[in-house]
C-alpha cells in the first residue's frame, strides 16, 4: 500500500449531480462528459495509460437516462473493459461504473472516498511495469478497433432485437463470443505492438505471449489477410515479421 | 403575389404546445441541475405569473409531453409552482426598473393577464406604460374570480408588485367608457392603446324564473366572494354549467357554508370542459354531478327560488367543437329542490362600455373584431386582446395575447411593417418517434410532487424535502428539443454536434443503431449522416463508431484526453 491516496479520475454525466453540491476528495478530479455512455472505451484505457489509478464512470441509474440508454451503453462498455483489463494484468477493481439515481441521499463524495480507498488498498500501482503498459496499449488499440467496437455497438441490437438473419442470440452466447474475441483481439493488437518495435518469429512471440506457437501462427495469418503485419525477412528458416502501419 | 415568408420554430412538444411558448424545456433542465432561482429567471422571460399559472394552468405542456408515451408526464405545472414557492419563500424579489428608452406612452385598458401581460413586455421594452382597471386591486380574472383555496390573494399581488417594479403604472377604479374614452386617452397622448377588458358578464340561462330572488351568476358570485361582499348562500345550491367556473363557484358554495351543493351539466363527464382534476377536487369536496340535464325553469315561491326543473338530455352527433351535441328528451322534465341556482355557462363582452366604432357589425362571432396575427383593431394604435377578443378562454392564453399585442404596438409605435415574419410555424421536434426502445421500460413512481393545491403554508412545509424531489422530477424530462437555450453556464450543453467524416464512414450501420435520438440516418451512398436539428450531442455515436469516423465539434476524444491530462497534471 503505497502512502499516497491514488490518483483517480472521475467521468461524469452532466446530468448526474449537481457540481455545487458535491464534496470532492482531493485526490479524485472530475471530468463531465455529455453522457457516461459518451465514454469512449479507448480513452478509459488511455486515461490508465496516462497514469491514473483508479477510473470512475458515473451516470444515472437506469431507466433514468438523459440519453434514454446511454447508461446502458456504458454498462455494456465497462463489461467488455474490465475483461481486457484481467487479460492485460491490471486489477478489474480500478475501473468502476457507478450508476446512482440523483434522488439517492448520499453525497457523490462519499462515493468517491470509498472507490480511492478501494483503489489504495490494492497493490501498488503495477502501471508503471513496462508489460503493463504494453498490455494496456495492445487493449486499448483493440477498443479502438473495428471488430469490438462494432459488436459493442451491435450488442443491444443483436442480444435484444434481431440480426440481419432474423436470429436471436441468446445472452450468454454473446458473452461466449464476445470473450473470444476480445481475448483475440487483444492478442492481436500485443503482437502487433511486439513487432512494431522489432520483427519478430512466432516462437518468440510465444514465448512472451505465453500461448502455443500454433495460435499465434493463426493469429498472424490472419492479420496478413487484414493488412495488419507483414514477413520483414527470413532469418535462418524462422521467418520475422513486422507490424504494418494500420489506417 | 408576393410570397410569403414563414418562419419556422423548432420547439419542443411542451413549448410548442404552451399557448405563450414557456421555454418549458430550459426550466426544467436548470431545475433538474438545482437551479430554482436561474429557473424562475427563464420562466419570466415569457411569462410575468409563475407562481399564478404553477397554480391554476391548465398545463396544455404536460398534455404534449413526449414523456407520457413511456410512462407518464412530467409535472411541469407543479415544478413551475414549486420554484416560483420557493423564490417568494426567499424573499419578494424586486425587479429593477427599466429605463424608459422611448417616449411614446401606452394605455392599457383592463388590469388582467392579457393587459398586466402587455404591460409588462412593453416596459421591458422601455415604454412608459399605464395600465387602467375598473375595481380596486388589478389581476382581473385572477384575482376576482379564481377563489382564494386555488390561488391565494397575495400571490397575485405578488406577480403584480413585479410587474410594478418594471416601471408599470397602475391606475385602479379608472372605468373605460364612463372615466376615460378613447378620444381621452388620445389627448392625454397615449400613442397606442391596448384594450384587454376580458369578458365580465356571465351568460344568462334564458328560462323562466330567472330573476327570481336566489339566483346569481357565478362571475358575480365569484367576485362578490373575493370583494368580501355578505350574500345569502342558500342550503341547497344548484350551479349549472360543466366549466372551470362551474367547478369553482361550486366549491366556493360548499365552503361558504352550503350544505348541499349540486353541479347539473348537460353534458357527460367526458365533455366536461373543466380540469379533470378539479373535478375529482370537487367531488372530495361532496359536490354531487348530474349529468344530462338542462335546466327548463327555474320555479320560485315568494319571489324565491324553490326549485329547477329539468330536462333530461341524450348525445347526439358531435357538433363543431368536437363534443357532441346534447339533445333534449321530451316529457323528461324532473325537479332539484334548491333555494339557490348559479348559472356558470360562461361569459360575455361587455358591450356597453365598447365604443361602438370598434364593434363588429356581424351578428354572429365575437362582438370585437380583430386581426388574429396583429391584434390590430379598425382603429389605428388600437389594439385587442385576450378573452375580449377570443372570448372566455384561459389565463395562458390570455398572456400569449398580450406578448402578442406588445410586439404589435412595438412594431406600430416604431413604425415597422407589423406583419412582417409574423406568422410562424411550429415544428415539434419531439425526438423520441422512436419507442422501440423505450417500450420495455415501466414507470415505476408517483410523481413525487404532484399536490395541485396545497396551500402556501402547507407547501412552505414540504419545500426541503420537494427540493430533491423536483430535481428528481425534473431530471425525468427528455428533453425533446436539440437545445433547450437555458442560457445556463453549461459549456458542455452549448450545441454540441456529431460530425461524420465520410472518408472513413463505412456504413456499418452502428451509430444509427446507438443514437438515442435518431438522429443519424445513412444516406443513398450509405453514408451516416447527422441531422443536425435533432442531434443532442452526447456523443453515443462517437463512442461507438467502429472507423471512429464521427467525433464531436465540442467536446471530441482530444478535448476529454487534454482534460484527463491536465486534472492527472496537477
Amino acid at each position: 500500500m503505497s502512502s499516497n491516496p491514488p490518483r483517480i479520475i472521475c467521468f461524469m454525466c452532466n446530468w448526474a449531480f449537481c457540481e455545487e453540491e458535491m464534496c470532492i476528495p482531493y485526490n479524485v478530479d472530475v471530468i463531465r462528459v455529455m453522457c457516461v455512455g459518451r465514454m469512449d472505451p479507448a480513452l478509459v484505457l488511455e486515461t490508465f495509460l496516462k497514469g491514473a489509478e483508479g477510473v470512475m464512470l458515473v451516470g444515472c441509474k437506469p431507466p433514468d437516462c438523459h440519453f434514454v440508454d446511454g447508461n446502458l451503453h456504458a454498462e455494456r462498455a465497462v463489461k467488455m473493459l474490465k475483461k481486457l483489463l484481467v487479460l492485460a494484468g491490471l486489477e478489474p477493481e480500478r475501473l468502476k461504473l457507478m450508476l446512482i439515481s440523483p434522488l439517492e441521499d448520499r453525497d457523490f463524495g462519499q462515493y468517491a472516498k470509498e472507490f480511492s480507498e478501494e483503489v489504495w488498498r490494492l497493490r501498488d500501482s503495477p502501471l508503471k511495469r513496462e508489460d503493463i503498459i504494453i498490455n494496456l496499449t495492445a487493449a486499448k488499440e483493440a477498443t479502438s478497433a473495428f471488430r469490438l467496437r462494432v459488436l459493442l455497438g451491435r450488442e443491444e441490437e443483436l442480444t435484444e432485437f434481431m440480426n440481419a438473419y432474423g436470429e436471436k442470440i441468446p445472452e450468454e452466447e454473446f458473452n461466449a463470443l464476445l470473450d473470444d474475441i476480445v481475448k483475440a483481439e487483444f492478442i492481436r493488437y500485443k503482437i502487433h505492438y511486439l513487432t512494431r518495435i522489432k520483427p519478430r518469429s512466432v516462437k518468440e512471440l510465444a514465448q512472451i505471449l505465453g500461448i502455443k506457437p500454433s495460435a499465434v501462427l493463426r493469429h498472424i495469418t490472419n492479420m496478413r489477410r487484414k493488412g495488419m503485419i507483414a514477413l520483414d525477412r527470413v532469418e535462418g528458416y524462422t521467418p520475422l515479421y513486422k507490424a504494418l502501419e494500420v489506417r | 403575389m408576393t410570397e410569403k415568408t414563414l418562419q419556422i420554430r423548432k420547439l419542443p412538444p411542451c413549448r410548442a404546445a404552451c399557448p405563450a411558448h414557456v421555454n418549458v424545456q430550459a426550466y426544467v433542465a436548470l431545475i433538474q441541475r438545482g437551479k430554482f432561482k436561474e429557473a424562475v429567471e427563464v420562466i419570466r422571460k415569457d411569462l410575468p405569473f409563475p407562481a399564478i399559472c404553477g397554480r391554476v394552468c391548465f398545463s396544455p405542456c404536460e398534455d404534449a409531453c413526449a414523456r407520457v408515451n413511456l410512462d407518464q408526464a412530467v409535472a411541469i405545472r407543479a415544478l413551475k409552482r414549486l420554484v416560483a414557492d420557493i423564490e417568494r419563500e426567499q424573499g419578494r424579489v424586486i425587479a429593477q426598473p427599466v429605463p424608459k428608452k422611448y417616449s411614446e406612452k401606452v394605455a392599457i385598458i383592463g388590469g388582467g393577464p392579457a393587459g398586466l401581460t402587455a404591460a409588462y413586455e412593453l416596459a421591458k421594452l422601455g415604454y412608459p406604460v399605464t395600465v387602467f382597471e375598473r375595481m380596486d386591486e388589478p389581476g382581473g380574472m385572477m384575482r376576482y374570480c379564481i377563489p382564494d383555496f386555488r390561488l391565494e390573494k397575495f400571490v397575485v399581488a405578488n406577480e403584480i408588485a413585479y410587474i410594478k417594479d418594471l416601471g408599470v403604472e397602475i391606475k385602479t377604479g379608472v372605468e373605460f367608457g364612463r372615466d376615460i374614452t378613447l378620444e381621452s386617452l388620445k389627448n392625454e397622448g397615449y400613442k397606442a392603446i391596448f384594450i384587454a377588458i376580458g369578458t365580465q358578464v356571465g351568460m344568462k340561462l334564458n328560462v323562466p324564473g330567472e330573476d327570481l330572488e336566489g339566483v346569481i351568476n357565478a362571475v358575480d358570485f365569484l367576485r362578490a366572494i373575493a370583494l368580501g361582499k355578505k350574500i345569502v348562500i342558500g342550503e341547497k345550491v344548484a350551479v349549472i354549467g360543466g366549466g372551470n367556473t362551474a367547478i369553482d363557484a361550486a366549491r366556493t358554495a360548499k365552503k361558504h357554508g352550503a350544505k348541499e351543493v349540486m353541479i347539473l351539466y348537460r353534458r357527460s363527464r367526458e365533455e366536461m370542459p373543466a380540469l379533470p382534476h378539479e373535478v375529482e377536487l370537487a367531488e372530495k369536496d361532496g359536490i354531487k354531478f348530474y349529468f344530462l340535464v338542462t335546466p327548463k325553469q327555474i320555479i320560485g315561491e315568494n319571489g324565491k327560488v324553490k326549485a329547477v326543473e329539468c330536462l333530461r338530455m341524450r348525445l347526439g352527433e358531435p357538433d363543431e367543437s368536437g363534443r357532441r351535441r346534447p339533445i333534449p328528451i321530451a316529457f323528461s322534465e324532473h325537479q332539484y329542490e334548491v333555494d339557490m341556482v348559479i348559472p356558470a355557462l360562461g361569459q360575455l363582452v361587455e358591450t356597453s362600455v365598447l365604443p361602438p366604432g370598434l364593434l363588429s357589425k356581424e351578428k354572429r362571432g365575437p362582438p370585437l373584431q380583430v386581426d388574429p396575427l396583429t391584434l390590430e383593431t379598425n382603429i389605428p394604435g388600437v389594439f385587442a386582446g385576450g378573452d375580449v377578443a377570443t372570448g372566455p378562454a384561459s389565463i395562458i392564453e390570455a398572456v400569449a395575447a398580450g406578448k402578442r399585442a406588445a410586439v404589435s404596438i412595438h412594431r406600430y409605435l416604431r413604425g415597422e411593417d407589423l406583419r412582417k415574419d409574423r406568422e410562424e410555424a411550429i415544428e415539434e421536434t419531439t425526438w423520441v418517434k422512436d419507442w422501440r426502445l423505450l417500450e420495455k421500460k415501466e414507470r415505476r413512481y408517483e410523481s413525487p410532487i404532484e399536490k395541485p393545491h396545497l396551500s402556501f403554508e402547507e407547501a412552505r412545509a414540504y419545500l426541503e424535502k420537494l427540493k430533491r424531489q423536483a430535481r428528481f422530477e425534473a431530471f425525468r424530462c427528455l428533453g425533446c428539443g436539440p437545445c433547450a437555450e437555458c442560457l445556463a453556464s453549461m459549456d458542455l450543453c452549448e450545441g454540441d454536434k456529431a460530425v461524420v467524416d465520410e472518408g472513413k464512414c463505412v456504413g456499418c450501420n452502428v451509430c444509427v443503431v446507438v443514437c438515442p435520438v435518431g438522429a443519424i440516418k445513412k444516406n443513398e451512398k450509405g453514408v451516416a449522416q447527422v441531422n443536425e436539428d435533432v442531434c443532442k450531442g452526447c456523443g453515443l455515436c462517437a463512442a461507438r463508431c467502429p472507423e471512429q469516423a464521427i467525433s464531436m465539434k465540442k467536446l471530441s476524444n482530444e478535448q476529454i484526453l487534454d482534460m484527463v491530462l491536465t486534472a492527472l497534471a496537477r
